[in-house]
């Protein structure tokens, strides 16, 4: 017997058409367009203009690429027929046509371009990238801060200015669905105009690499009524809620004695350290661990045991050291922190 | 002798060229430096929220000044253009000094066309902006 392979039969391998495959893949990529950190879903008034100028640009681009190629396709294709009525071809449509849509879009991009007018009555929000989360304050009219972390807060169709700025190293502040980006940097104040338009809740996320876990250093950008963001600025003011039964006193001393006030500023509680995220009011955020993980009961105790693993170089210790109903009452005081 | 008489006949000129080749994306670089610096030292000094006036005549000047060399550079390849790739006689296979000139003098006149484009939307933000913000 020969181990040839008697008779190759040409199987049809793949698909036949591959318009069959595109459409469903293109509709994936499309509809990933869409949904809490989308930059094309206007959201806010500084997007919308970002996602008019993509389409702007598009339009041009695609004006240019079909000129220039037309032209190059019609040269080959047709006979010959001088130096003259090919110089005008080359020149009108590889350098003029070209020349004057760049122009028109270059034109159109600069009169975007924001004047930012600093201006007294508007909202500040000073945000700070840290190695991996957010700080945040929002500054009151008579100059006092409320300090937060890890999530934004906007009330709706009113501009706020976002002064950034950063801790080590070099972070970016982008909600696409509203507006951005924006570089933070150490030692330097930016600052970002933008006016969120539509109430609801969008991410936020770092865009430029900070470090091991720059991938999971994102936020929510919760975007109210101005009522409710009075309110809830409001109730950001106060000091920390320890709720009224016995786990969370026992939890609330636990998280003194294990040392979190070292690092955690929890108003009314400890207020020693500043090194990590305000705590004051964890319970009402709804993520942990800066937008990557749900606030849950589970998450919250994994996340006490070993951060570490949840986030790679944390700057946090373990604490798995602690017995399983330490870590429980700490959960239910943070949990009820709201 | 490497040229025939033909080649002599329509000789444009001689050398390597490769300044000329250079002096428009000189310019251009030039101008870039020169209006970009002006405008950080001038808008350092005057505060951010200062008007762009004085930057906007700056580098209306210094645009005046780099499309002026651009076009005497361009002038002078122009008349070497009239006999090179357009002149019908140009030797596609020749590796001749003359072959070289017209077609570096070819290639610097387009790199001037390019520069002055290239100069224009430098100079654009400054006429489009309203301060140093
Ligand atoms: C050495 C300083 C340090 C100590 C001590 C510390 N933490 Fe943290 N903690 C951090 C830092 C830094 C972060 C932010 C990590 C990140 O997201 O990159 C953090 C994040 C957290 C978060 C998530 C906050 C958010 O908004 O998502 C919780 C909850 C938390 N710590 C609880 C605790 C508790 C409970 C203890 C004590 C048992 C503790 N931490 C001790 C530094 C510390
Ligand atoms: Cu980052």
């Amino acid at each position: 017997m020969t181990n040839r392979p008697a008779k190759v039969r040409r199987r049809p391998s793949g698909p036949a058409r591959p318009s069959l495959v595109a459409l469903p893949i293109l509709l994936m990529i499309v509809a990933g367009c869409d949904g809490p950190q989308s930059a094309l879903s206007g959201a806010g008034r500084e997007a919308t203009d970002v996602s008019r100028l993509f389409w702007v640009m598009l339009v041009g681009g695609a004006a240019v690429w079909i000129v220039v190629m037309g032209t190059a396709i019609f040269a080959v294709l047709q006979p010959p027929r001088g130096a003259r009525v090919g110089n005008a071809f080359i020149i009108g449509g590889g350098v003029v046509f070209p020349v004057v849509v760049l122009a028109a879009l270059l034109a159109y991009g600069l009169s975007m371009l924001p004047d930012w007018a600093q201006s007294g009555t508007r909202l500040k929000v000073h945000v700070t990238g840290e190695q991996w989360w957010w700080r945040v304050a929002y500054e009151l009219p008579d100059g006092t801060l409320v300090r937060d972390a890890n999530e934004i807060h906007l009330p709706a169709g009113e501009p706020v200015e976002f002064v950034l700025t950063a801790d080590e190293v070099i972070h970016s502040f982008w909600i696409p669905a509203i507006g951005g980006k924006m570089d933070m940097i150490p030692g330097r104040t930016n600052r970002l105009v933008l006016t969120a338009e539509k109430p609801g809740t969008y991410r936020g996320v770092c865009a430029e690499y900070c470090g091991t876990s720059h991938a999971l250093m994102a936020f929510s950008a919760i975007v109210h009524e101005r009522d409710a963001f009075d309110a809830w600025l409001a109730g950001q003011a106060k000091p920390a809620v320890v709720a009224d039964s016995v786990g969370a006193r026992r939890g609330r001393d636990q998280f003194i004695a294990a040392g979190c006030g070292g690092c955690h500023m929890m108003r009314g509680v400890v207020e020693l350290g500043d090194v990590g995220p305000d705590l004051t009011h964890v319970g009402s955020r709804r993520t942990l661990g800066s937008g990557i993980l749900p606030n849950d009961r589970e998450t919250l105790e994994a996340w006490v045991r070993n951060p570490d693993h949840l986030k790679p170089d944390v700057a946090m210790p373990g604490y798995a050291m602690l017995p399983d109903a330490d870590i429980a009452a700490i959960a239910t005081f943070l949990e009820g922190a709201k | 002798m490497s040229t025939d008489k033909g080649q002599v006949e329509r000789a444009t000129g001689e050398g390597t060229d490769l300044w000329r080749l250079i002096t428009a994306p000189t310019i251009w670089a030039v101008h870039f430096l020169v209006c970009y610096v002006g405008a950080a030292i001038y808008c350092e000094k005057a505060g951010r929220a200062s008007a762009l006036l004085p930057v906007t005549w700056f580098v209306a000047a210094t645009t005046a000044v780099a499309l002026l060399g651009l076009g005497l550079v361009f002038l002078s390849l122009w008349r070497v253009r009239g006999f090179s790739v357009v002149g019908g006689d140009l030797n596609y296979l020749g590796n001749t000094p003359e072959e070289r000139h017209r077609f570096l003098s070819h290639v610097s006149m387009m790199l001037c066309v390019l520069s002055a484009i290239g100069v224009v939307f430098v100079a654009m933000p400054a006429f489009m902006l309203g301060t140093c913000r």
